[in-house]
């Protein structure tokens, strides 16, 4: 973990610090973004909780900020920033009768991607493809089943696909798709103590508009 | 620009900070008690707080041959009673070198402290507090309207302290209770949700309000469980170990379904009584993390003499060794629910109460829950082995 935090850090701050004008190659973008989950898990255990109980991530939207610099005509590393969306969860199986928003949290999840732009600067349409990493934290939790509920940071692997469109040598658009690995474990605190491991399996999709120096 | 630049580090430099916080969450229950003594106790005394199951007589007048509450008595102890039905504390007792005798003896009003101190050189053996039907916490425990005493845990310990002052280093205390407070809330909850099958049966509610309601009520009991757990891990570490006891020994609850009580229950009913020890036991638990004592598992121990009793030396554990019927007719329809406190063994008496081809070492259960002289004995050698594998014996 400490070390994956690390290469993240190290990979922001590169994203800050590389070259030697600042603004030089950077491209800051904003968009609205879709966080949609697949959620799995390992079913919800705890004494006298009936067998097959469950919950099912809901879905979120949000708004994203990233900053990219590119490090050749073809390579940039990305920190991709957003305000943390509020996922719900309901509650299904044997306990489906509890209904919705069993759980709640707000996700700080910083995304470090290293990306790999086809074409030439300047070109009109540019797909793109990265790699990188994300840090989840789950924050503002809250659970109807649980005063006290602790979730614990999540860091994995993270893909994207995207396209930019350039409108001028500034302004531009943009669309992507990315696919997250963010898996938490949850203890939930009450008379009984609940736990459960959730993979969220996020695809998160995203458009805006981006603007460069 | 530079300004910016700073910013825009700082706040990832921010975010990242932030995600040192922790790591995996904590898991309640997982912890374990830490730093009880491993050397010899040469124990001076065995104090012992608990329930029916360490009770050493308390209720004898009950049994009053006479009818008058005087001696002699046919019963007094939950188990098969005799000359030789000790229990197990008294067992443990006597292994260690050491006698025991109830801390109060009485019933239906009118008890006395120490009795045994009537002999001068037995006036510090009253340690045994555990009476049938005690509770934790609440001084109304099982029983108590019919006369039972039902001191509470909390009260057993503090009449120790008034009594002594504080705990002495050659005291063994061992703490077993909690039961009790396991079979009331069980029944509440039992009652709810007849209740509520049977509104639902009725179409009063829906499915799903019955289940959601169904859950109400078992939290509601799991709390007072985990109440009664928390506060019986705060009497040990803040009555017990903070005044002086060096040698504490506390035990978990069985796992009261697997009794013949138990065998008389559904099997939901079975579950419901299995999932609230199982609180109780987690909260006990947890409230004595790091705490310097010796945890004894009793569920396990039960559940393995449950599974194989011929390596206990029992043929029976699933038919009470004492006889309802009997019990009824000697206490002229008085007692009619077989309880082995009012069970006597003794060959030949006109008030033995024992059922035709039981036998009192190889049954393991008297009644409903509690152990015969067979059982106890298993009970208190499970207990000097633990000492043992302690060092402290």
């Amino acid at each position: 973990m400490k070390l994956r935090l690390t290469i993240l850090a190290a990979g922001a701050v590169a994203v800050m610090t590389t070259g030697s004008a600042f603004a030089e190659g950077l491209t800051f973008k904003t968009g609205a973004i879709r966080y949609n989950t697949h959620s799995k898990t390992n079913g919800i255990s705890g004494i006298g909780i009936p067998a097959g109980a469950d919950a099912q991530v809901g879905d979120a939207s949000t708004v994203v900020f990233t900053i990219e610099r590119a490090l050749t005509p073809n390579v940039g590393v990305e920190l991709v920033l957003g305000i943390p969306p509020t996922v719900k969860s309901r509650a299904t199986g044997s306990v489906a009768f509890l209904g919705d928003n069993v759980l709640s949290a707000k996700n700080l999840a910083p995304t470090v991607f290293v990306n790999y732009h086809f074409g030439a600067p300047g070109d009109a349409l540019r797909p793109y493809v990265g790699l990188g990493l994300n840090y989840t934290k789950f924050v503002s939790i809250q659970s109807k089943l649980a005063p006290s509920v602790q979730m614990s940071e999540s860091m994995g692997m993270a893909w994207v696909g995207g396209v930019d469109y350039a409108i001028n040598r500034q302004w531009g658009l943009y669309a992507s798709a990315s696919s997250l690995d963010v898996r938490s474990n949850v203890v939930g605190v009450a008379s009984t103590v609940l736990t459960t491991s959730i993979d969220f399996r996020p695809v998160v999709y995203s458009v805006g508009a981006s603007y460069k120096f | 620009m530079k300004h910016l630049r700073l910013g825009a580090v700082a706040a990832v430099a921010l975010a990242l900070l932030a995600a040192c916080g922790g790591g995996e969450p904590y898991v309640p229950g997982t912890g374990s008690p830490n730093g009880a003594p491993t050397t010899k106790g040469n124990f001076t005394s065995l104090v012992s707080f608990g329930d029916s199951l360490s009770d050493a007589g308390s209720y004898a007048p009950a049994t009053s041959l006479t009818g008058n509450g005087a001696a002699p008595y046919f019963g007094g102890k939950f188990t098969t009673n005799s000359a030789t039905g000790t229990v197990w504390v008294e067992n443990l007792a006597k292994t260690l070198g050491l006698t025991i005798t109830p801390a109060e003896v009485g019933f239906a009003g009118s008890s006395a402290k120490c009795p045994a101190a009537a002999n001068p050189a037995l006036a510090n053996t009253c340690t045994a507090y555990g009476q049938g039907g005690s509770r934790v916490t609440d001084p109304n425990g099982i029983g108590k309207s019919g006369g039972a005493l039902t001191v509470p845990m909390s009260t057993q310990i503090a009449n120790h302290l008034a009594r002594f002052g504080s705990f002495k280093a050659t005291d063994l205390v061992v703490v077993f209770g909690g039961n009790n407070d396991v079979f009331v809330q069980s029944s509440v909850l039992s009652a709810k949700a007849t209740q509520i099958q049977t509104d639902a049966a009725a179409g009063k509610i829906t499915a799903d309000q019955a289940s959601a309601l169904l859950l109400d009520a078992q939290t509601a009991a799991q709390a007072e469980l985990k109440t009664a757990a928390t506060a019986l891990a705060g009497y040990v570490r803040d009555q017990i170990v903070a005044k002086g006891a060096k040698y504490v020994m506390v035990w978990n609850l069985p796992d009261s379904s697997l009794t013949p009580f138990g065998g008389t229950l559904s099997a939901s009913g079975r579950a419901t009584l299995t999932g609230l020890v199982d609180i109780f036991n987690l909260w006990l638990r947890e409230g004595l993390k790091d705490q310097p004592v010796q945890l004894v598992d009793a569920n396990a121990i039960f559940r393995d003499v449950y599974t194989n009793p011929s390596k206990y030396g029992f043929v029976n554990n699933t038919v009470p060794a004492c006889d309802a019927t009997k019990i009824a007719a000697i206490t002229g329809g008085a007692v009619t629910d077989g309880s082995s406190l009012f069970c006597n063994s003794t060959a030949g008496a006109p008030y033995n109460g024992i059922r035709t081809g039981a036998d009192v070492n190889t049954w393991q259960f008297a009644d409903g829950v509690h152990p015969t002289t067979g059982g106890h004995k298993a009970l208190s050698d499970i207990a000097a082995k633990l000492l043992q594998s302690y060092g402290w014996f």
